[in-house]
C-alpha cells in the first residue's frame, strides 16, 4: 500500500516520543497486513442473497416511478 | 492502550507495548495523527472539568460531522416539503424515530473503527472477500455520486435566492470544497467543516420567528398526528424520503473512516457515543426547524419539485421576512456544501481502502495523490451533471433519499455482522440490545421500502386508506 510515493521513515529520537501516542496498529505500515478472510454461513449467504434481489427489485421500481411520473 | 487481551488484532498478538517502541515503518500521516492523538493522551492525564471538556472536544467530530452532514441538501428539501405539505403533526416524532435509527447505526461504526482501525470497505472486502464487497462499493458509489449531484441542486437553489447564477455558484462552491481539503491535516478539515456544518442550526431561530402553534407541536409528539390525507402514495413517500434523510449507507462508511483518520481508540468509544448523540440531537432540532418553519406554506401546496430554484425561500418571505428568508437560503447554501465535502470524502477514502492505496486526509498532495484525485473527481463530475442544461434533475432530488433507504438494508447486514466479529471485534462486539435494535431497524426500513413498492405499482392498495 504505501508504495513508493510514500515518504517511509523509521521512527528517530525526535519522533519516538510522539508516536507512542499511537497504538501499534494505528500505523500505516501495520495496515499493510490484511485481515484473514471470514468463512460466511449458508444462512448469511442466503441472507445477502435476499437483500441483493431485494435491492435490485426495488430500484427496478424506482425507475418505473420515474418513467411513469415523468410521462 | 490496548492490550493482547482485549483486541484480538495480529498486531496486537506480537504484545508491542506502543508504535515507538516497535520497528514498523512509519509516515508522515502517522506523525500527523500521533500529534492529534498526543494532545489526546495529554488531556486524558489531567483532571478537572476543564479538563474532560477539553478531551470532548478533542475527540468529537466524526460523529457532528455526519448528523449535520446527513441533514444535507436533498434532506433539508424534503423536510421542508414535508412541512409544506403535511404540516405540523405526524412527522414531528417520525423525525425524531429516524435519527433514534440513525444513533442506532452509527454507533456500531465508532466501536468498529475504534476497535479495528480499518475503515467500512476494507473490512466488507477483508472479511467477507472482493465479491461482496464489490457490491457495496458500487451501491456506496452510485449513491453517494446522485446524492452528490443533489447537493450541488441544493447550493444552486440557495445562491439563486442572492441572485447568483449556476455557472457561478457551482464552480464557487467546488473551490470552498478544494480549500477545505488542501489543509492536509484531518483535524483542520474536521474542523472547518465543523464550523461550516453550524450553520445548519440557523433553521432553529427560523422556526421561533415562524411563531409555530407550540400546542399543535406538543400534541403530534403525544398522538403521533394528524397526517392530512391519511397514508397514501405521497405520505409514503415522504415517510421514505425522512428515513432516507436520517439512514443512509455514505454515513456508515464516512463515521468508521473518520473514526479511522482521527485515531479514535477503545479508550475514546465512550466520548464517540457522546459525539454522535450529540450530533443527532443537534440535527433533530434542525430537522424538526425547518419542518416548522415551512408548515405555514400548507395553502400553497408546494413540494419538493419547487425546489429547482429559490421558490422555498421566495415563499417564505412573507411568514419570516426577507432576512429569514435569506437565512433559510444561507441553511440550504450550508447543507449542500457540507454534505459535498462529507460525502466525497466517504467516497474516497472507500477507494482508497478498497485499492490499497494510501487513504487519510492528512496525507499531503504528493503523497496521496489517489485519494484527493477521487475526492475531486467526483466532486466535479457531480458540479458538471448540475451545470448541464435541460436535464431532468428533479427526479434525483425525489428519489435520492428513496434510493438510499433502499441501499440500507444490505448495509446494514454487514455492518451487523461485522460489529458481531468475535475475531476482529474482541469484547466490543454487539451486546444483545443493540443487536435488537439493529435488527429492528432493517426491519422497518425494509417493510416501509415494501410499502412503496406497493404504493407505485398497485396505488389503488392506498386509496381506501386515505381519507380527505
Amino acid at each position: 500500500m504505501a508504495g513508493s510515493e510514500i515518504s517511509i521513515n523509521r521512527p528517530g529520537a525526535s519522533d519516538g516520543g510522539i508516536l507512542a501516542a499511537l497504538e501499534p496498529d494505528q500505523l500505516t505500515g501495520a495496515k499493510h497486513q490484511r485481515l484473514p478472510r471470514r468463512r460466511l454461513k449458508g444462512s448469511e449467504i442466503l441472507l445477502l442473497w435476499s437483500l441483493r434481489v431485494y435491492l435490485l427489485f426495488m430500484i427496478g421500481v424506482v425507475v418505473y416511478q420515474v418513467w411513469t411520473s415523468s410521462r | 492502550m490496548n492490550t493482547p487481551e482485549n483486541n484480538p488484532l495480529p498486531m496486537m498478538a506480537d504484545g508491542i507495548a506502543s508504535a515507538a517502541d516497535s520497528q514498523l515503518l512509519f509516515t508522515h500521516e502517522d506523525l500527523e495523527r500521533a500529534e492529534d492523538r498526543s494532545r489526546v493522551v495529554a488531556a486524558r492525564a489531567e483532571s478537572g472539568l476543564f479538563s474532560r471538556f477539553r478531551l470532548l472536544w478533542l475527540l468529537i467530530g466524526p460523529g457532528i460531522l455526519v448528523m449535520l452532514g446527513e441533514n444535507d441538501g436533498p434532506s433539508m428539501i424534503n423536510y421542508a416539503a414535508t412541512g409544506a405539505r403535511f404540516g405540523v403533526g405526524f412527522f414531528i416524532p417520525f423525525i425524531i424515530l429516524t435519527f433514534v435509527m440513525a444513533v442506532v447505526v452509527q454507533e456500531m461504526t465508532v466501536r468498529l473503527g475504534a476497535a479495528t482501525h480499518r475503515g467500512h470497505a476494507e473490512l466488507i472486502f477483508s472479511r467477507f472477500g472482493p465479491f461482496w464487497g464489490w457490491f457495496s462499493l458500487i451501491d456506496l458509489a452510485v449513491g453517494n455520486f446522485l446524492t452528490l449531484i443533489a447537493e450541488f441542486i441544493a447550493i444552486r437553489a440557495g445562491l439563486a435566492f442572492f441572485g447568483v447564477p449556476a455557472w457561478v455558484a457551482i464552480p464557487g462552491a467546488v473551490l470552498v470544497l478544494f480549500l477545505a481539503v488542501l489543509s492536509h491535516r484531518y483535524w483542520t478539515w474536521e474542523r472547518i467543516t465543523l464550523a461550516f456544518a453550524a450553520v445548519n442550526l440557523v433553521f432553529v431561530p427560523l422556526a421561533l420567528a415562524a411563531k409555530p402553534d407550540w400546542n399543535s407541536v406538543g400534541r403530534a409528539l403525544v398522538t403521533w398526528g394528524p397526517l392530512p390525507g391519511g397514508i397514501t402514495s405521497a405520505a409514503l413517500l415522504i415517510i421514505l424520503s425522512n428515513i432516507g434523510a436520517t439512514v443512509t449507507p455514505w454515513m456508515i462508511f464516512f463515521q468508521q473512516s473518520a473514526t479511522v483518520d482521527k485515531g479514535l481508540t477503545r479508550r475514546d468509544i465512550r466520548f464517540g457515543r457522546i459525539d454522535t448523540l450529540l450530533g443527532a440531537t443537534l440535527a433533530a432540532g434542525a430537522a424538526i426547524a425547518v419542518v416548522l418553519v415551512t408548515a405555514p406554506l400548507m395553502h400553497l401546496r408546494m413540494s419538493v419539485e419547487n425546489f429547482q430554484a429559490a421558490e422555498f425561500a421566495n415563499a417564505l418571505e412573507p411568514v419570516i421576512g426577507h432576512v429569514g428568508a435569506a437565512l433559510f437560503s444561507l441553511g440550504m447554501i450550508e447543507a449542500g456544501l457540507v454534505a459535498a465535502i462529507t460525502i466525497s470524502a466517504s467516497t474516497a477514502y472507500a477507494f482508497g481502502e478498497v485499492a490499497r492505496k494510501p487513504h487519510s486526509l492528512n496525507l499531503r498532495m504528493k503523497e496521496g495523490r489517489p485519494f484527493y484525485s477521487v475526492l475531486c473527481l467526483c466532486v466535479v463530475a457531480a458540479a458538471a451533471v448540475v451545470l448541464i442544461p435541460g436535464l431532468p434533475l428533479v427526479y434525483v432530488v425525489l428519489m435520492v433519499n428513496v434510493v438510499a433507504v433502499l441501499a440500507m438494508p444490505p448495509a446494514l447486514l454487514f455492518l451487523y455482522m461485522l460489529a458481531n466479529d468475535q475475531e476482529i471485534m474482541g469484547d466490543l462486539v454487539s451486546p444483545r440490545w443493540a443487536n435488537m435494535l439493529a435488527a429492528g431497524v432493517v426491519v422497518l426500513l425494509i417493510g416501509a421500502g415494501l410499502l412503496f413498492g406497493v404504493s407505485v405499482l398497485a396505488p389503488g392498495v392506498f386509496a381506501s386508506w386515505a381519507h380527505p
